[in-house]
């Protein structure tokens, strides 16, 4: 793996809703670019498809995680557990 | 510098061309000078060239305006956002004469020879200095606020200055805000740094600041005496400080310059070229691709003598003897020198003799005089150029 160019905040991306992928300036004129779902998953480098430069990513992972939807306990359970 | 109006002259353009930014009709990178197509210039002189992210501008002497590359926030100007322009095209619904330009990352701020200060392109962060009811423009928008006559403007990656003809420096855009935010937390932003119609620069009362400049997050400004103040990012050195960020304009010391007036500053995404009053040459701030022209790093150092100085985002240009010079990344080519590799002393760029250089984020462009086996597409220089990056 290449040296990182730079560390970027993630606040300093430009997150495009559409496709759901973070943007930073890249120096080539191309943007680094990084997907949320790749954040969601603990990724924390950004590619430029036009060069070999990379930057890494510094955010807080935890506000990223989508984790899978768990349900609420049911009230059954809780009467079990006060019992 | 002038030349005569009868002389024929052709642009040649390198480096990376993503979006068309060096007008040669294609979207290949260019490792050598190539010619550029300027045939819609019908040979008018130019009077300055500078790109920005993915774009190019070029002006003529009798204030035209030429652009091609990037379109995608409307910063060539023309009025739709429909494609990049691969050649250059005159943007056709300027009704004033343009004398200066600076190109930010998806965006351009033109000053017009009255004194105005017109933006087009981005505005996501406020950088078009008209406020946040828009989120770009493909129509060139008067900055309305600035009152005063301007005389210089600069455009950084999402941030903008202008002098006014008085010496008061103005900044808008919110590009520094959020590197301000975490060095200076928890005291407040000031407001030139989070605004996004012009604000006045404090801390230069007095200066006669007669020329700006702008890098990815930091800001520099010349003074008539020749004092130059820096304030913005100081990650790679760029500001000669210690401290990790300067909010208020900060005086770089005479005694890293030799002891000399500075009389022109081009500004890279990281770091400075400053030329002072011998012509000397002294570059600082991030130097890990030979931006610097040399081994050692941050502090200034004496380079060479040279008559004029353009900036890419990690990359330069110098006109040296009649003579064009490059150093700095040159992944795609924007040294000129045919390869990929990183240049880290200034050298020669043979083939072309340039009177007039410029540079985008990643790509370079000079007009030279045309020879005999470049005739088919030639137009006439005046002037000097105006570097931005």
């Amino acid at each position: 793996m290449s040296v990182f160019h730079d560390e970027v905040e993630i606040e300093d991306f430009e997150f495009d809703e559409e496709t759901e992928m973070y943007y930073f300036p890249c120096p080539c004129g191309d943007r680094f670019c990084i997907s949320k779902e790749d954040l969601e998953n603990g990724e924390e480098t950004a590619t430029c498809p036009s060069c070999s430069l990379i930057v890494r990513v510094v955010y807080d992972q935890d506000l990223f995680l989508s984790g899978e939807i768990i349900a609420a306990p049911s009230e059954s359970k809780l009467e079990l557990i006060q019992s | 510098m002038e030349t005569s109006s009868s002389t024929e002259f052709c642009l040649h353009s390198w480096g990376a061309n993503s979006y068309g930014q060096l007008g040669q009709g294609h979207v290949d990178d260019q490792p050598e000078p190539r010619f550029s197509d300027i045939t819609a210039l019908q040979h008018k002189a130019v009077r300055t060239l500078t790109g920005g992210g993915g774009h190019s501008v070029v002006i003529t002497a009798n204030g035209e305006v030429f652009v091609c590359g990037q379109n995608n926030r409307g910063q060539l100007g023309l009025g739709h956002i429909a494609a990049d322009i691969t050649t250059l095209q005159i943007c056709p619904s300027l009704t004033q004469r343009v004398s200066k330009v600076a190109c930010g990352w998806e965006f351009t701020i033109c000053l017009t020879d009255s004194g105005r200060v017109l933006a087009c392109g981005s505005n996501a962060f406020g950088q078009l200095g008209v406020g946040k009811a828009v989120s770009h423009s493909a129509d060139l928008l008067v900055v309305e606020s600035l009152k005063d006559p301007v005389v210089s403007v600069a455009a950084g990656l999402r941030h903008s200055l202008a002098v006014t003809v008085s010496g008061c420096v103005y900044q808008w855009g919110t590009g520094l805000c959020s590197h301000a935010k975490r060095a200076l937390s928890p005291r407040p932003v000031p407001p030139h740094l989070s605004s996004t119609v012009p604000s006045l620069v404090p801390g230069l009362d007095q200066k006669n600041v007669n020329m700006v400049t702008a890098g990815l997050a930091h800001c520099v400004c010349l003074t008539e005496d020749g004092d130059l103040f820096l304030w913005g990012s100081n990650k790679h050195g760029q500001l000669t400080s210690t401290e990790p960020f300067l909010s208020s304009p900060t005086l770089v010391k005479r005694s890293l310059l030799g002891g000399e007036k500075v009389v022109l500053v081009c500004s890279g995404w990281t770091h400075i070229v400053a030329q002072t009053e011998s012509r000397r040459v002294y570059t600082w701030g991030r130097g890990d691709y030979g931006q610097l022209g040399r081994q050692t790093c941050h502090h200034a150092e004496r380079q060479m003598i040279a008559t004029q100085i353009a900036c890419g985002s990690e990359h330069n240009l110098a006109i040296l003897g009649g003579r064009l010079l490059s150093w700095g990344w040159n992944e795609h080519g924007m040294c000129g020198d045919g390869s990929q590799s990183d240049v880290f002393q200034p050298q020669l760029v043979s083939g072309v003799r340039p009177l007039l250089i410029g540079c985008g984020a990643g790509h370079s462009m000079a007009v030279s005089p045309v020879t005999t086996d470049s005739t088919q597409n030639s137009a006439t220089t005046s002037e000097t150029s105006e570097q931005e990056h």
